[in-house]
């Protein structure tokens, strides 16, 4: 994995904005016309991101099916897609019953009855609130033994990306795939426990992370998941109680990249991408350890918006081991207004002083396709290349 | 002025969410339609009490009235606190062109114009951005036709000024507050409306400054602190296309604080605060200009306090402008810890954070803790309300580490 040896390099957390183009392709019936359009708007991204100076592009997550300019579900979604076992026929999350957790007993509930939707309700209902969260299909139920199916999909995946990659002269590429703890938040009718589910995940995810990591790209594991969890438990647990659930999920991702090179893994964490309020975020100072101990060389994580920018203090009591980096959100989909180069160097640079400038990658939130409108998605790209130019300009004087 | 002299005090920038029945009933007058007036005036009196009690609840130290007198008929609306004037004046006609309809104008060096809303210069670099309605970029209906000058300016709210005072003024006096503030627009804002009447933009502004000032006086004379509302110094630059010289823009600003201050000789600097923003369309914003180029016009506004957005992400960074910059000794400011700007509610300790740079700056005493601008309008109202809690949260941490 490349590191910032001689400027902040800068890369983001995985999906643009695609191209109206290709948001109908998903959208009709035809598999050779997608393909084409895949093809040539995974080079066209690519490209693109090498113009305006991203170090370390990815593929923009254009081979995750999005037929809606709006949505903020398709980089967990399209695993639905990609795995066997599954009835595709269940209530949407959003309709799930509640259910309700206890000392001893944590549970997920369902997404209509998270946290801050509920203390929120009012304003998540309006649809003039500006908290928009685009479509909710009905989500899979697991009904037999879950295994990987997307080997076709990731090839073409890896194969649109490599050829993008090497048109544009680029030589790092990363692409994304969702950890085993975020694919499983489905129905399950199958598995006698939670447990067996989250590792038939990790069995089965494991092969799309080979295909990845086999092409010689950077990998990187989508895991909101380890954070959002916290919203959709009800009522709040203990920290000691969430950070034991977490923890399986931690030990069945670990146990889905043995043997893998680390050096090529990064891992996202996120509080879930959805312009709501928030307040019911689990701090980072509660999780960050978890998240360490999963087997990667890099994490990434939003740094970027109000309810976590504070959260760059954590990193002065925390030593992050020698050969890992960061990849801190330093631009961020949750407003419109488009960061200033000054702020985004300010933000490199405080992480940057805490572990070492070598060791900061300046990177978005989460991922700003379907999130905010394309041309507000760029100028938030432009602004982060910017401002990590400052920032090397400080750090390396 | 109340001053932080023992905790960081908590304020905001003037607009709240109103209540469901108050916009209805907004509507409904402004669209004519046939309302009992008594009634109405019960309504709003009611609702500026309940707006009180709620900021004294949740620990807001100077409140306003939530610019509840100026009328809101939509619950997205930015323009309320501008619009308002409009009913309040005289030598105006309603058949002019809205701003967002109002053609194009070019400046040129040596001869600045104003050009219409729609050639703002953000707005037209994220053109397919600001027309998309799924972008996020709300900004509420627009209203068909616009206020043009036609006739001398003179102000004619007495009746609106005086029900707003002795609504606000009795809510306080319920809620056994000491001080609040009440929002007027600066000339400034106000003569970005067609005029057919006075020869120069110079002459307008000034017949505006004349108008408002009863308005001023009015609210200063309630024994109220006086908050002048002039986004247009700062949002005035992205509404000037092609872009001009900085140089140039501060020429063409000072006119406007100089008509300011004519509006305000001999009337008590001590309870008089200004507001500055940007604009607070939840738009990219890439053409604000900086902090730095306008903090000097900002600080010759003849007022005891200033008000400012540094809560969102294009202004943040601006605290270190108080580095170089000298405050007069006896002035105030109340940067913007909270924002509009984004639906996620900031966390109490990014607040405090806020307010500790600009205290260890320009010293505790001198900072009062504020929005980047009106909420209500702008967010969901549960939204705010949560934002305010914060602020007063943050600044209640602020104070713990600094009166340590």
């Amino acid at each position: 994995m490349r590191t910032s040896s001689d400027h902040i390099l800068t890369s983001h957390a995985g999906s643009l904005p695609r191209p109206d183009d290709l948001i109908a392709a998903w959208g009709a019936n035809d598999e050779r016309a997608l393909a084409e359009k895949l093809t040539a708007s995974v080079a066209d991204v690519v490209r693109r991101q090498k113009e305006i100076g991203i170090d370390v592009p990815g593929d923009g997550e254009f081979g995750k099916p999005m037929a809606q300019r709006i949505n903020y579900g398709s980089w967990w979604r399209y695993s639905w897609n990609r795995l066997g076992g599954l009835d595709p026929h269940g209530p949407s999350l959003y309709e799930m019953e509640p259910r309700r957790s206890s000392p001893g007993y944590v549970v997920l509930t369902s997404f209509g009855d998270r946290r801050d939707r509920t203390q929120f309700a009012a304003a998540y209902n309006d649809p003039e609130s500006g908290i928009t969260t685009g479509p909710r299909p009905p989500a899979p139920i697991c009904v037999a033994p879950i295994t990987y199916a997307g080997h076709d999909a990731i090839k073409a995946d890896i194969g649109n990306f490599k050829a993008a990659l090497q048109a544009a002269g680029v030589e790092e590429g990363f692409m994304t795939a969702v950890a085993p703890g975020s694919a499983s938040r489905i129905g399950n009718s199958y598995y006698k426990t939670e447990e067996e589910l989250l590792y038939a995940c990790a069995d089965a995810m494991r092969e799309e992370y080979k295909a990845i990591l086999d092409a010689g790209l950077v990998l990187q594991l989508d895991d909101p998941c380890i954070a959002e969890n916290w919203d959709q438990i009800n009522p709040v647990p203990t920290v000691e109680e969430y950070q034991k659930f977490t923890m399986a999920r931690v030990e069945a991702l670990n146990h889905a990249i043995r043997d893998l090179p680390q050096d090529r893994i990064r891992f996202h964490l996120c509080w879930g991408s959805w312009h709501g309020p928030h307040v019911t975020d689990i701090p980072m100072r509660d999780i960050v350890e978890v998240m360490l101990r999963i087997n990667v060389r890099a994490y990434s994580f939003e740094a970027g918006n109000v309810r976590h920018e504070h959260e760059w203090k954590v990193w002065q009591e925390l030593k992050l081991a020698d050969d890992k980096l960061i990849l801190p959100g330093v631009v961020s989909h949750a407003t419109n207004v488009v960061e200033h180069p000054e702020l985004v160097a300010e933000r490199i640079v405080r992480f940057a002083n805490l572990v070492g400038r070598e060791r900061v990658i300046g990177s978005t939130d989460c991922g700003l396709g379907g999130r905010i409108h394309r041309q507000i998605a760029w100028a938030k790209l432009e602004a982060l290349v910017e401002g990590a130019s400052l920032a090397t300009r400080r750090l390396w004087r | 002025m109340r001053a932080s002299t023992d905790h960081i005090l908590t304020s905001h920038v003037g607009s709240l969410p109103r209540p469901d029945d108050l916009i209805e009933a907004n509507r409904a007058r402004q669209a004519g339609e046939r309302i009992d007036e008594p009634q109405f005036q019960e309504k709003l009196r009611m609702a500026v009490s309940d707006v009180v009690r709620r900021q004294k609840d949740i620990g807001i130290d100077v409140p306003g009235d939530g610019e509840y007198g100026k009328a809101m008929g939509q619950r997205i609306d930015y323009g309320a606190w501008m619009s308002y004037c409009y009913h309040r004046l005289d030598g105006l006609d309603f058949t002019g062109p809205d701003m967002h309809a109002m053609p194009p104008r070019r400046s040129r060096p040596g001869e600045i114009v104003l050009t219409g809303f729609a050639d703002r210069r953000d707005r037209v670099r994220f053109a397919e951005a600001y027309a998309d309605p799924e972008s996020g970029i709300t900004i509420g209906r627009r209203p068909p036709t616009g206020p043009v000058c036609v006739g001398p300016l003179t102000y004619t709210g007495q009746a609106a000024i005086a029900a707003d005072t002795a609504n606000f003024k009795a809510a306080l006096a319920a809620a056994a507050i000491e001080e609040g503030f009440m929002t007027a627009i600066a000339p400034g804002a106000t003569t970005r409306m067609g005029n057919t009447f006075y020869k120069t933009q110079e002459e307008f502004l000034f017949a505006s400054a004349e108008a408002m000032r009863e308005e001023y006086k009015a609210i200063l004379d309630a024994g109220l602190v006086l908050q002048l509302d002039d986004p247009a110094l700062a949002t005035d630059w992205d509404m000037i296309n092609p872009e001009p010289t900085v140089e140039e823009y501060k020429k063409f600003a000072t006119v406007q604080v100089e008509a300011l201050n004519h509006a305000l000789r001999g009337l008590p600097q001590d309870r008089i605060r200004f507001h500055l923003c940007w604009g607070s369309w939840h738009g990219p914003h890439t053409t604000d200009i900086p902090m730095r180029d306008i903090v000097d016009l900002m600080l010759a506004v003849n007022a005891g306090a200033y008000s400012f957005e540094a809560g969102n992400v294009r202004h943040e960074h601006e605290w270190k402008v108080w580095q170089d910059v000298r405050l007069p000794g006896d002035k105030l400011i109340l940067p913007g810890v909270v924002s509009h700007a984004t639906n996620v509610v900031e966390h109490p300790n990014l607040v405090a954070d806020r307010i500790l740079r600009f205290a260890n700056l320009v010293g505790r005493e001198r900072v009062i803790a504020s929005t980047d601008c009106g909420l209500g309008g702008r967010i969901h109202p549960q939204i705010a309300w949560a934002k305010l809690e914060a602020l007063v949260e943050g600044a209640r941490l602020a104070t713990r580490q600094l009166w340590a």
